[in-house]
């Protein structure tokens, strides 16, 4: 058996898991191979005028995305990731939380000092291809994303969620208070405009900025999209659902999410379960972090899920924007 | 030869000596605010004034048609109990609440914004928020429009939702929740936040468009709405007149003191208690328990505390002094016990020769001896804030940045904690 577990559907539709995925009944584990490529594309912001230069993973011939196709296997599963990199520099993958053989490459710096410049093997630039594989990968939320000078690639645009789905269907980990009914991914992440135009442009490192030391980012992007009038509520099941939402963050600030209405049990971090859930309404959400929570709202309703550091601005706009979203929860159907 | 108070004019010297002066006028221990089941808030601007003789335009939610607030009234709920909150809006932009960790609140009036609904700038038109809190705790409430900005220039507030059953004069009510793992002594507000002048100054001159808050670099950072120093002045004090509320926490060796910590503004804050460890019970109005009703078995001691934006937390603070190695009320062996001494230190000697008083630098707390309830020999000008011989532990952010009025050190997020000796009434 060999299913490539890919959903392709675009972020904020990715709710119903029941209907996506291939693992209900399936104990046997499989190989799942994903055939990524990294490639630069550009962001156009909410205003229509601002793009802004973005490195990111595509599947197979898809246009390429940030963040990357989102990848659902099965625990137990092995992973394959067959990377084609079509960029100007080397990059590679790494999935923090699951376990695999790292080869670190080094470099030489000016001062004759061996420095990492990847925590694995690389895909080289220009079209080289590397091939990524994680075995008996374990349960829970994770990101995946380039390995290779962290702190400018990453930010470029090169992460997206891999979800392990337990082994038993319904629940996100091997225990029954993980069980839900609906989920969703909110993926949390920054752009800093002028970071991207330095190093699209090659100034980063050279003529300009050598270091994220004064990171300054200017969107705040939920799933790829900042937050604007035009953006549509989230569907999030109906009244009684237990949604479980997974919170990942590939930008390099804390946030905040803070969600009015129903309260959370968050039940795990970084793909490991709680030994007891806790009841909040609000989160604090690390760079790097993934948590997940489930939400039972009692009723139907729109209930906002805000980032309380306060990054809800497009670039100081004052219109409601950055890391916002309304949840659309729907009456229970009789 | 008896230790005599010396004035010295500063402001922390009026500080305590005020604060000394209310004791005898508060029967019991209760976070200032307001209570009731409407409230009729009025956003306005204001200013507000730093402890380094600043002066901050600011936006604020006003009780009635009073002044602003830094930060809000605290609205003091009863579990049960269906509030109506009617607010209006005497700013230039429309503004809101929200209650974060309130269930079902529902909005009347006014127009619909992106979170709730909006009261317009024209000083009249009400919208109407209510609720029912259904379950006792600490909670806040701040503005739902254009929050990046409306919150860092002053629309947040606190909220306390008292159990069923609480009795402000019946000592063996006060809890926090409904489990005698919240029961409580002494109670205090430990609401924190910041900000970032430029923005407050560019809105005070109308320059709306050029305020960016992905620039935000706070330099004042608040409890209760008061930098320190101030943070130690007596509530309602009259040359702070949009900054009511104060944060001077004070206890006797032995008793449990309840802080309720908000992180209403929008960075982290690592709180930090000198003293002891703080035992975290409760999150976002919820006590750490495993199963409902076994209390707070899931709460767990924290030398600094993570205060992340939009949370609440309630600690419980406890000291006596307990394995110093030496007797703190500088006992004889033979001498009675102090109410809840750590007794196996009882009688033990200081273990340090005090130097003579040429030697050594007089700070203004220190009584003249290091045992507490004692005062010793201080020479002419020097001590004279610490009158009743207690300890001071001061209780700051441990991101130490914080700890300064616009570069200036100390002051910021920073407030002390006196245990005073058994015998000095605490309001
Ligand atoms: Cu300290």
């Amino acid at each position: 058996m060999n299913i490539t577990k890919i959903r392709k559907e675009w972020w904020f539709c990715v709710s119903v898991l029941a209907a996506l995925t291939v693992t209900a009944g399936s104990t046997s584990a499989a190989t799942v191979t994903v055939n990524l490529r990294a490639e630069a594309t550009t962001k156009t912001m909410p205003d229509g005028i601002t793009t802004v230069p973005m490195w990111g993973f595509a599947v197979d011939a898809d246009p390429v995305t940030v963040p990357g196709p989102p990848i659902t296997v099965t625990a137990g599963d092995t992973l394959t990731v067959n990377l084609t990199n079509n960029l100007s520099v080397p990059v590679s993958l790494v999935i923090p939380g699951q376990i695999t053989t790292m080869s670190p490459v080094w470099f030489t710096d000016g001062q004759g000092r061996q420095r990492v410049m990847s925590f694995t093997h690389e895909a080289a630039s220009g079209g080289g291809m590397a091939v990524y594989t994680w075995t008996n990968v374990k349960p829970g939320t994770y990101l995946y994303q380039s390995g290779t000078h962290p702190a400018v690639q990453i930010q470029m645009g090169l992460y997206g969620s891999l979800i392990v789905e337990s082994t038993t269907p319904g629940q996100a980990y091997d225990d029954a208070s993980s069980a839900y009914d609906e989920q969703l991914v909110l993926l949390y992440s920054e752009i800093d405009p002028a970071l991207h135009e330095a190093i699209d442009n090659g100034s980063y490192g050279t003529t300009g900025a050598t270091s994220t030391i004064d990171y300054n980012p200017k969107y705040f992007l939920i799933n790829g999209e900042p937050y604007s009038a035009a953006t549509g509520p989230l569907p999030a099941g109906v009244a009684g659902d237990r949604v479980l939402i997974r919170f990942l963050n590939a930008g390099l600030k804390t946030h905040a999410p803070t969600l009015l209405g129903p309260y959370m049990k968050v039940i795990a971090e970084d793909g490991r379960l709680y030994p007891y859930a806790r009841e909040q309404c609000s989160l604090m959400l690390l760079a790097g972090k993934t948590r997940d929570v489930i939400m039972t709202p009692s009723a139907a309703g729109a209930y906002p899920v805000l980032d309380r550091a306060l990054d809800l601005t497009n670039a100081g706009a004052a219109s409601a924007g950055g890391m916002l979203r309304i949840l659309q929860v729907n009456p229970a159907v009789p | 030869m008896r230790w005599q108070p010396y004035n010295r004019g500063g402001r922390l010297a009026v500080a305590v000596m005020a604060v000394s002066s209310l004791c005898g006028a508060v029967a019991y221990a209760e976070i200032d605010g307001i209570t009731g089941s409407t409230f009729n808030l009025t956003a306005k601007t204001g200013y507000i004034s730093g402890a380094d003789g600043l002066s901050l335009h600011v936006w604020g939610y006003a009780n009635g048609g009073g002044s602003i607030q830094y930060p809000g009234p605290t609205l003091i709920l009863e579990e049960g109990v269906p509030v109506t909150i009617n607010l209006t809006n005497e700013m230039p932009e429309a503004v809101s609440i929200v209650f974060p960790g309130q269930e079902s609140v529902t909005a009347s009036g006014g127009d619909a914004g992106v979170l709730t609904r909006e009261a317009p700038p024209d000083g009249m038109t009400v919208v109407t928020y209510t609720f029912t809190p259904t379950r006792p705790g600490t909670y806040h409430y701040h503005s739902g429009t254009h929050a990046d900005v409306q919150i860092e220039m002053g629309l947040v507030g606190a909220i306390i939702v008292r159990p069923t059953g609480y009795d402000a004069l019946d000592p063996s009510t006060w809890r926090a929740y409904e489990h005698a793992d919240s029961a409580y002594d002494h109670e205090y507000l430990f609401l924190f936040t910041e900000m970032d002048y430029e923005i407050h100054w560019k809105l005070e001159y109308g320059l709306t468009s050029q305020v960016d808050t992905t620039t935000f670099h706070p330099v004042y950072w608040f409890i209760n709405g008061r930098n320190a120093p101030d943070t130690m002045l007596p509530a309602g004090t009259p040359w702070l007149p949009t900054q009511p509320y104060n944060c001077l926490p004070r206890m006797h060796p032995g008793e449990r003191m309840l802080l309720r910590i908000i992180g209403a503004g929008r960075d982290m804050h690592p709180f930090h208690p000198h003293g002891n460890n703080l035992t975290v019970i409760a999150k976002d109005g919820r006590l750490l328990e495993s199963a409902p009703g076994l209390g707070a078995d899931l709460a767990y001691s924290d030398f600094t505390l993570a205060s992340v934006p939009g949370q609440t937390v309630d600690a419980i603070f406890e000291w006596t002094g307990e394995k110093l190695g030496w007797d703190i009320y500088g006992h004889a062996p033979g001498d009675p016990l102090e109410p809840n001494e750590y007794a196996p230190d009882h009688g033990k000697p200081f273990p340090v020769v005090l130097p003579g008083q040429l030697e050594i630098t007089f700070g203004s707390a220190y009584s003249g001896s290091p045992f507490l309830g004692a005062l010793g020999d201080i020479p002419p000008g020097e001590g004279g804030l610490n009158a009743n011989a207690g300890y001071f532990y001061m209780w700051h952010s441990h991101n130490e940045v914080e700890m300064v009025n616009n570069d200036i050190f100390p002051g910021g997020l920073m407030t002390m904690l006196i245990i005073e000796p058994h015998g000095v009434p605490i309001p």
